[in-house]
């Protein structure tokens, strides 16, 4: 995925933002200048309009700048070529996309303690392997834990 | 809603700090902001002198629970 990108979601349906891809064919906001906007930020509001009229619009930007999906994976499986811009037609590995929203982590720094990191995040390992965590972990910050990352209560030797 | 498309990362990096790509932010014990961003590294060795931002000192400390020595380079 590349940085710039950013996705959009209402109850029905998640639009996807690539703004490497944008032409300026303009279509987006002169169709729907109440969801595509661009004097805001984020340039994307998707309460402006409703869900019909913002998948059609979507299918219409002639490149993959904007693309969209059901939140609802099975109603995706029944999309076929009047969709063009579905993710299915464009930018299939966005199908499977679940990230989370918008939350960032946050880090709280315990007084003579560990790092204590609650969100939605992945956790990558000094040999590169992935783990995705979504809650709290406590991270060693004093070297001294004999179960890196993770805090062990070492600290407090010493 | 806004996001972006990807979710933040937290690399350990091997004897060394780890950073954070992604939204993040940063409180005191008593959740005052400290800082906010898109990408940091946190020391994890304990010998920073600008905590909790890593400052190279870590270069002669070790992280990962193994004995034997090795260069962070």
């Amino acid at each position: 995925m590349e940085s710039g990108e950013r996705k959009y979601k209402n109850k029905d349906i998640t639009v996807y933002w690539k703004p490497s891809s944008c032409i300026h064919a303009s279509t987006c906001i002169n169709e729907l200048p109440t969801v595509f906007r661009t004097n805001k930020k984020p340039w994307v509001s998707m309460e402006g309009g409703s869900t019909d009229k913002i998948i059609e619009v979507v299918d219409r930007c002639p490149v993959d700048a904007l693309t969209w999906k059901y939140n609802d994976q099975e109603k995706n499986d029944g999309i076929g070529n009047e969709h063009p811009n579905h993710v299915k037609n464009r930018r299939k590995t966005l199908l499977t996309d679940d990230s989370d929203f918008d939350k960032a982590i946050s880090v709280r720094m315990i007084n003579d303690g560990p790092y204590i990191i609650n969100g939605s995040f992945y956790l990558e390992r000094e040999n590169g392997v992935r783990t995705k965590f979504n809650g709290t972990v406590s991270v060693c910050n004093c070297g001294r834990t004999k179960l890196p990352p993770f805090c062990d209560g070492s600290h407090r030797i010493g | 809603m806004e996001s972006k498309v990807s979710t933040p990362v937290i690399e350990l990096i091997k004897n060394g700090p780890m950073r954070i790509s992604g939204n993040y932010s940063i409180t005191d014990e008593k959740n005052n902001k400290i800082s906010e961003g898109k990408e940091v590294y946190l020391c994890r060795c304990g010998k920073s002198l600008n905590k909790p931002y890593c400052d190279g000192s870590h270069k002669s400390n070790m992280l990962d629970g193994n004995q034997e020595k090795e260069s962070c380079d």
